[in-house]
């Protein structure tokens, strides 16, 4: 069912494939203050950003084997924001010198009835967490440095636990298709953050 | 966006298409509106391809995916008497990557195109309703921009669109009845031109005055 390679199909109708190149890594609660401190001295230099998500995956489910999967997310401390929905594609296999995790990515801004318009079109919810923390940026370069919380009661976002005892922290380009020195760059900031976070390409099919 | 009230013109008799639209805009600028550019809505249907019937055990769904050139950044996506929802043009980008389980229905897209003229406080635009290359009927859509809410200046519109519509002004369009007091939303308008183009659908092709 999965489109060809994104990085070959030729640009139709005036929009061009986007990328989500890719590095993840963790530290331990006791540990996330010096990272932030470190990032803090990294990064463009900007407020301090918070951020508090709510996020629901949503699945298709046809006659192929893969689900078609969609991700709703929205803030819950700022009014107003629209809801953001995502498309992720698998990771592009290929060239072991690519750095990060690559794939397809399309991000677009809905309005708040968007969970109902899924459902009417045949999604349905597997699950929702919500993410707290903090957001940083380095020109292209998007850090974020967050906490993953079950949700206890399904669409009830006031009772949630941590799921761990750690931080995701998550280094990530979105950049038109074809632009591999993009990873480059993002090894060479994974570098600055050694040894207090260790930034990989972590492949999702290896853990399942 | 203003309260708007989108409805068909009939083509007058024995006169084509494209000679109804002149009748109707000219007898614009004589009231005096100014013409300010053009503008264009289109829509295309998509239904849920057969291999996720089985799955969600309902009939096949049809989904309107529209564009507005008065927003020219967004994407509306809406169910007939569902939700609609509106997105940027990112939108049309997901639809290519969702294809196998939503088809386009084979030549279903339908638009209309014309002029804008700006009375006043009113929006007018007159365009001509196509499928493919042929003409098949006339839109009038009026915006009263100063009024957000339909319960309060639906019979000032109303005033307005018989001084150039006369016998073929429309009733309030459906979406006022269901939400009387509440603020008037783009999606409204889209909602109203998606019946539009259904009734325009079913209608017979319409006939060509001779062309001699």
């Amino acid at each position: 069912m999965e489109a060809p390679p994104v990085t070959m199909m030729p640009v139709t109708g005036g929009t061009i494939n986007m990328m989500e190149y890719l590095l993840q890594g963790s530290v331990l609660d006791h540990s996330l203050e010096s990272l932030i401190h470190r990032l803090r001295g990294l990064c463009d230099n900007m407020e301090p950003e918070t951020f508090l998500d709510h996020e629901m995956v949503f699945l298709l489910k046809g006659q192929q084997a893969s689900p078609f999967v969609l991700r709703a997310r929205r803030s819950m401390d700022r009014t107003g924001a629209p809801w953001h929905l995502r498309y992720l594609g698998q990771p592009e296999m290929g060239d072991k010198n690519r750095h990060a995790l690559v794939r397809n990515c399309v991000d677009i801004a809905t309005s708040e009835n968007l969970t109902d318009f899924l459902m009417e079109m045949g999604f349905r919810m597997d699950h929702e967490f919500v993410a707290k923390g903090h957001l940083f940026r380095k020109g292209i370069m998007k850090i974020v440095v967050y906490k993953i919380f079950r949700i206890l009661v399904p669409g009830n976002t006031d009772s949630t636990e941590a799921l761990s005892l750690s931080y995701l922290v998550e280094l990530s380009v979105v950049a038109p298709a074809g632009q591999d020195m993009v990873s480059d760059d993002m090894r060479n900031f994974a570098e600055q953050l050694k040894p207090l976070v260790h930034l990989e390409k972590i492949d999702p099919k290896r853990l399942m | 966006m203003g309260v708007t009230c989108v409805s068909q013109m009939p083509v007058a008799e024995g006169k084509s298409v494209q000679q109804t639209v002149e009748l109707l805009t000219r007898k614009l600028e004589m009231l005096g509106a100014e013409k300010q550019g053009t503008f264009c809505v289109d829509c295309e249907t998509y239904h849920t391809a057969a291999s996720t019937l089985g799955s969600q055990g309902q009939a096949g769904k049809l989904m309107y995916v529209m564009h507005n050139s008065e927003h020219p950044l967004s994407c509306f996506a809406l169910f007939e008497n569902g939700p609609c929802l509106i997105a940027d043009t990112n939108f049309d980008v997901l639809m290519v990557k969702l294809k196998g389980f939503f088809q386009s229905a084979k030549a279903s897209k339908i638009e209309t195109r014309g002029t804008r003229y700006q009375y006043c406080d009113f929006l007018v635009k007159v365009g001509t309703v196509t499928m493919g290359p042929s003409a098949r009927g006339i839109s009038v859509e009026v915006e009263y921009g100063p009024c957000v809410v339909a319960s309060d200046c639906w019979s000032l519109l109303l005033e307005f669109l018989q001084s150039f519509l006369g016998s073929h002004t429309p009733g309030a369009p459906a979406v006022f009845a269901n939400r009387h007091d509440a603020v008037y939303s783009p999606a409204d308008t889209m909602v109203q031109y998606m019946e539009l183009f259904n009734k325009i659908r079913k209608q017979q092709q319409v006939p060509v005055a001779g062309i001699r």
